[in-house]
């Protein structure tokens, strides 16, 4: 069964340390226990969503926001580049950044 | 008792952690004569660089005394600069001579390649003989200045290499040492972090100026970093956003207050943490932290960077088991046991602490045995 870490409390993704296979139990560790079903496979090193998240809510790891959700993110979602953006650096958004 | 390692001790006081004869291009066009002498004498090192001629200002400010910066760097005995005029090479040369080390100089110009190479040969001989007779003594740690690095990160990084790193500088610098960090684009969402650690409110503000002169740089020029930083490998190794990199990377940092905001390759005046406002990339922020006067470089890596600096020996923290497996060659260190066997950060860097100390007294490390070492000093503003 693959495993994934939460670093904090309050984080709503976990840092998958396996590779899992879609529709396979992950079991939680760190900062959180349980389980939580992959809706597709998320490769070793990357991200599930542990706590479902509206489009542009906060994306929680460490504690500390590492960016926003670009669409709802589900409960065992691969949390990545394709949903997930950064809000730092960004010259291509309209002014007042940062 | 003070924890010691086995160093050159220098004539100004420094402690090398290793005993070569810098051989230092002293702009692009006597790169070649640079590695001729190199490859004709031991326990030389080939110091070249990129550019300086055409290069004016601030910008040739930092070529000059980025150059002379790794010349002054204690594991260096002596120094033997390749020039194409005298007067260029004297500029890099009077910025090394206060570290009171044996400062030597070939011009191309009126040699030619053939004799200016047979010349620094003979030169570059005669510094390596007298630079032999050192001998390596017992030293405190506290005479170490370590620079932290991340490259090649992944999400493997911020859990299991920089924390380990982490402890590491904390022990160094509990035992009076000093560590330099750096890669100011990956402090973007980290930042508050950090500035909170400032030993007082100016070089927290000092601190925070960098980041934010940066991160308004990059959205003046209408671009999105996304897929610069993080780097397509970061992407491919879990990273997903800068945020979540910066928060990662800090980790390496320890928890020690930080104490002063340097410029590129600036040395630190006093011990303990400190800043270094310079850029990511792994090459041009090893070459600064060599010229500041680092001795070792702690590299933790994720997915794989096997780069080295050539005057600081750098050692490959790796806690990725994939990494680990398929570059073994390229790293120092294995700090896996922290996600496959529940080990703490704290006791994988106390192992870490001791290697440094094993390092420091003269163990190498895949960089140097391999050669896989390069140099670069960042621009800042176009040649004309």
């Amino acid at each position: 069964m693959p495993r994934a870490i939460v670093l904090h409390r309050g984080d709503n993704v976990a840092t998958l340390i396996d590779s899992g296979q879609s529709g396979e139990t992950c079991t939680l560790q760190g900062e959180s226990a349980g389980e939580v079903v992959l809706l597709q496979a998320v490769p070793f090193g990357h991200k599930v969503c542990v706590r479902a998240t509206p489009a542009g809510g906060d994306v929680l790891k460490y504690g500390q926001v590492i960016g926003r959700a670009a669409r709802a993110l589900a409960v065992g979602e691969h949390a990545h580049v394709h949903n997930v953006e950064s809000a730092r650096g960004r010259g291509d958004l309209a002014e007042g950044r940062p | 008792m003070t924890r010691t390692f086995l160093g050159y001790p220098r004539a100004n006081g420094a402690v090398g952690v290793r005993n070569h004869v810098a051989v230092i291009s002293v702009m692009d066009n006597c790169n070649p004569v640079t590695r001729a002498i190199c490859q004709a004498v031991d326990m030389t090192l080939p110091v070249t660089t990129l550019f300086v001629r055409g290069q004016y200002g601030h910008d040739l400010e930092v070529a000059f005394n980025t150059l002379a910066g790794m010349g002054r760097n204690p594991n260096i005995a002596a120094v033997l600069l390749v020039g194409l005029e005298e007067q260029t090479t004297e500029e890099v040369a009077r910025r090394i001579r206060p570290a009171g080390k044996p400062v030597e100089s070939i011009n191309l110009q009126p040699h030619g390649t053939i004799n200016a190479v047979a010349e620094g040969t003979r030169r570059a001989l005669r510094l390596a003989l007298a630079a032999s007779a050192a001998r390596r003594a017992p030293c405190p740690v506290s005479s170490l200045l370590v620079g932290v690095e991340c490259g090649g990160s992944d999400t493997t990084s911020g859990l299991t290499c920089n924390p380990t790193i982490g402890a590491m500088a904390d022990r160094l610098v509990g035992d009076g040492g000093s560590v330099i960090i750096s890669e100011t684009s990956e402090f973007l969402g980290a930042e508050h972090l950090f500035a909170a650690r400032a030993a007082d409110q100016a070089v927290g503000k000092a601190f925070v100026e960098a980041v934010t002169r940066l991160e308004r740089e990059a959205v003046s020029r209408g671009m999105d970093i996304r897929g610069t930083n993080p780097t397509q490998d970061n992407i491919r190794g879990g990273l997903t956003t800068i945020e979540e990199k910066a928060l990662g990377a800090m980790a390496k940092a320890g928890t020690t207050p930080l104490r002063s905001v340097l410029a590129y390759g600036e040395a630190p005046a006093g011990k303990g943490l400190h800043f270094m406002d310079a850029p990511a990339p792994a090459v041009e922020n090893l070459t600064a932290m060599a010229a500041a006067g680092c001795q070792l470089i702690f590299f933790g890596t994720g997915v794989g960077n096997p780069i080295g600096n050539m005057v600081a020996p750098t050692v490959k923290v790796c806690g990725n088991v994939n990494t680990l497996r398929t570059m073994a060659d390229n790293i120092d260190f294995d700090a896996s046991a922290i996600l496959e066997k529940g080990s703490k950060a704290g006791s994988v860097g106390e192992r870490l602490y001791d290697f440094a100390i094993e390092v420091a007294s003269g163990t190498r490390t895949t960089s140097e045995l391999l050669d896989v070492r390069e140099t670069a000093i960042s621009r800042f503003a176009p040649t004309i």
